[in-house]
């Protein structure tokens, strides 16, 4: 093959991308949909269910205080700690739960596999930028709240290729 | 020749005094310029050649080995594979089979096909990065756009199998972490199709075309025997005329069950280094395609272990092939939680010896071009 001829078969090349459509997704105001509702784990069978490794969701009504998602982040990030909660619950002598420290925390999803209560899972809410360090650490009760994402993008496959609609 | 420069005092640790010569002029490449990555080229030029390289890893160095010594197997898993994010999957592979060795534990069939297809989606992930950066280096944009953008295709692939776009931690001792989500095999095969048909568009407008060959054709020649003797590996010895690929020399998992084939060049310059991570994608893409069809519908995905699993007192070597080449784990076991001793071979840093053999002789221009195509991660390197 000459020059001008291969010179010639690649401006061609990326001339026809003019009529694909854009396949860039435009952050703000589309979501790229998930799988399911978080990642979370099932101590019965051992197996994690399928999910984003997004903010984590804690139960109040499960947690026991029992520490063991703590421990199993202490080689990890160490981005949990233990906090006394004023309510009192009665699986939960104590009174603490996990604080959740996102400015450490990897996203690794072992403090999830560790709890054996059904009591931490991951949920999908992946927006946790704040202008102070304090803002990313997450108390038990900010943790409760059931995060509200519209996340509704998916990928769409045709004849003039992959776009986000 | 200027006079030589005795210094009259001791010198600071890290410094050298250097006899100034009229011809020859030594340059830092790195380890801030973007063109070299974490790292540091000392290159000594005479007008426009290169007459003498020397790499100079370290920058990123954070102590991998060490700090595995006093963390449990488990958690390991997410500190290991930050030496290569974008590989991570592979970079993890070893030693999680070397942990299954050590602990004594099968994994169930349908878990090692899952490794698989997550393994090959992963070396694509990062031969896509690394097409990118190749592409943007030898001033090709388009090269690096495209790229970057098909890779996501895969990104969101692997997020709906592990839920993280880059640092999955998803193999485990045993298996797997969590089963893919239903009707998984349609969407994967849908996507992988369609990447496939966007990455055999890149031969138009990168691999055939003229103004690079020109650039990379015949620069950095690395000889079939000097790619055995360094000791180089993966896409270097393959392009280098090797047929070596430890899928098909040492098969892991189900790799003997697949129908693998290697992609083999004889010229060994950057051209062909440069295009056989293009041809392994391709392969790959036909790898995840058979693990689809042969993967078992429904069973296990994980063999259950005990909370703080103990390895008995041995030691164990076990490699796979990742995007870069050979990445090697020996653990040394003393019958504790914590591994006594753990080694990564990894790939990047037995490539970079090759550096200075190829540098040798090549105009300044050329070197991001042979520099790159060695396929080369500094942040593994230095683990």
């Amino acid at each position: 093959m000459g020059t001008a001829t291969g010179i010639i078969k690649a401006l061609n090349s990326g001339i026809k991308h003019l009529a694909v459509k854009r396949f860039t997704l435009r952050y703000p105001e589309q979501k790229l949909k998930f799988v399911g509702d978080g990642y979370q784990f099932d101590p019965a069978s051992g197996v994690a269910i399928a999910g984003l490794k997004g903010r984590h969701m804690l139960f109040h009504d499960h947690c026991t205080g029992c520490q063991l998602c703590s421990i199993a982040c202490e080689g990890v990030a160490e981005a949990i700690a233990m906090v006394k909660v004023p309510d009192k619950w009665g699986q939960n002598a104590k009174s603490i739960m996990p604080q959740i420290d996102y400015g450490k925390c990897v996203f690794c999803g072992l403090c999830v596999d560790a709890c054996p209560f059904y009591a931490l899972y991951m949920s999908n809410d992946y927006e946790l930028s704040s202008f102070t360090k304090e803002g990313l650490i997450y108390t038990p009760a900010q943790l409760q709240v059931k995060p509200q994402v519209q996340q509704d993008s998916e990928l769409i496959i045709d004849k003039r290729g992959a776009r986000h609609g | 020749m200027t006079e030589q420069v005795i210094p009259t005092k001791k010198m600071p640790p890290g410094l050298q005094v250097e006899n100034v010569d009229d011809r020859i002029m030594t340059l830092n490449v790195g380890p801030q310029h973007p063109g070299s990555g974490h790292m540091r080229i000392i290159v000594k030029i005479d007008g426009d050649y290169i007459v003498d390289a020397d790499p100079d890893p370290g920058y990123v160095h954070r102590g991998e080995e060490k700090m595995a010594e006093s963390r449990n197997y488990i958690t390991n898993i997410p500190h290991l594979e930050r030496p290569v994010i974008h590989d991570s999957c592979n970079i993890l592979y070893p030693y999680v089979l070397g942990v299954e060795d050590l602990v004594g534990i099968e994994v169930p069939e349908r878990a090692k096909y899952v490794r698989v297809i997550a393994a090959e989606l992963n070396r694509c992930i990062y031969i896509q990065y690394w097409l990118a950066i190749y592409g943007i280096f030898l001033g090709h944009s388009t090269m690096f756009m495209w790229p970057a953008g098909d890779r996501e295709l895969l990104i969101d692939l692997m997020e709906k199998i592990t839920g993280a776009r880059v640092t999955h931690a998803y193999f485990i001792p045993g298996g797997v972490r969590n089963d893919v989500p239903a009707n998984f095999e349609d969407v994967c095969l849908r996507q992988v199709n369609y990447f496939e048909k966007r990455i055999k568009e890149y031969a138009d407008i990168f691999y055939d075309n003229p103004i690079l060959k020109a650039r990379t054709e015949d620069t950095g020649v690395l000889s079939r025997e000097d790619a055995i003797r360094l000791g180089t590996t993966g896409s270097v010895l393959r392009a280098s005329g090797v047929d070596y690929d430890l899928r098909i020399k040492e098969p892991y998992d189900v790799y003997d069950e697949l129908d693998v084939h290697t992609n083999v060049l004889k010229s060994g310059d950057s051209y062909a280094r440069s295009k056989i991570p293009w041809l392994d994608m391709l392969e790959s893409c036909n790898i995840i395609r058979q693990a689809l069809e042969k993967m078992p519908k429904s069973g296990s995905i994980r063999t259950k272990l005990k909370p703080n699993p103990k390895g008995r007192e041995d030691e164990v070597y076990r490699r796979v092939e990742s995007g870069r080449g050979s990445a090697g784990c020996h653990i040394i076991s003393r019958g504790k939680p914590e591994p006594y001793r753990l080694k990564l071979s990894v790939s990047s840093f037995r490539n970079l010896i090759a550096l200075p053999y190829l540098l040798k002789g090549e105009k300044l221009g050329n070197m991001p071009a042979v520099y790159w195509s060695l396929n080369y991660w500094p942040v593994e390197a230095d683990r």
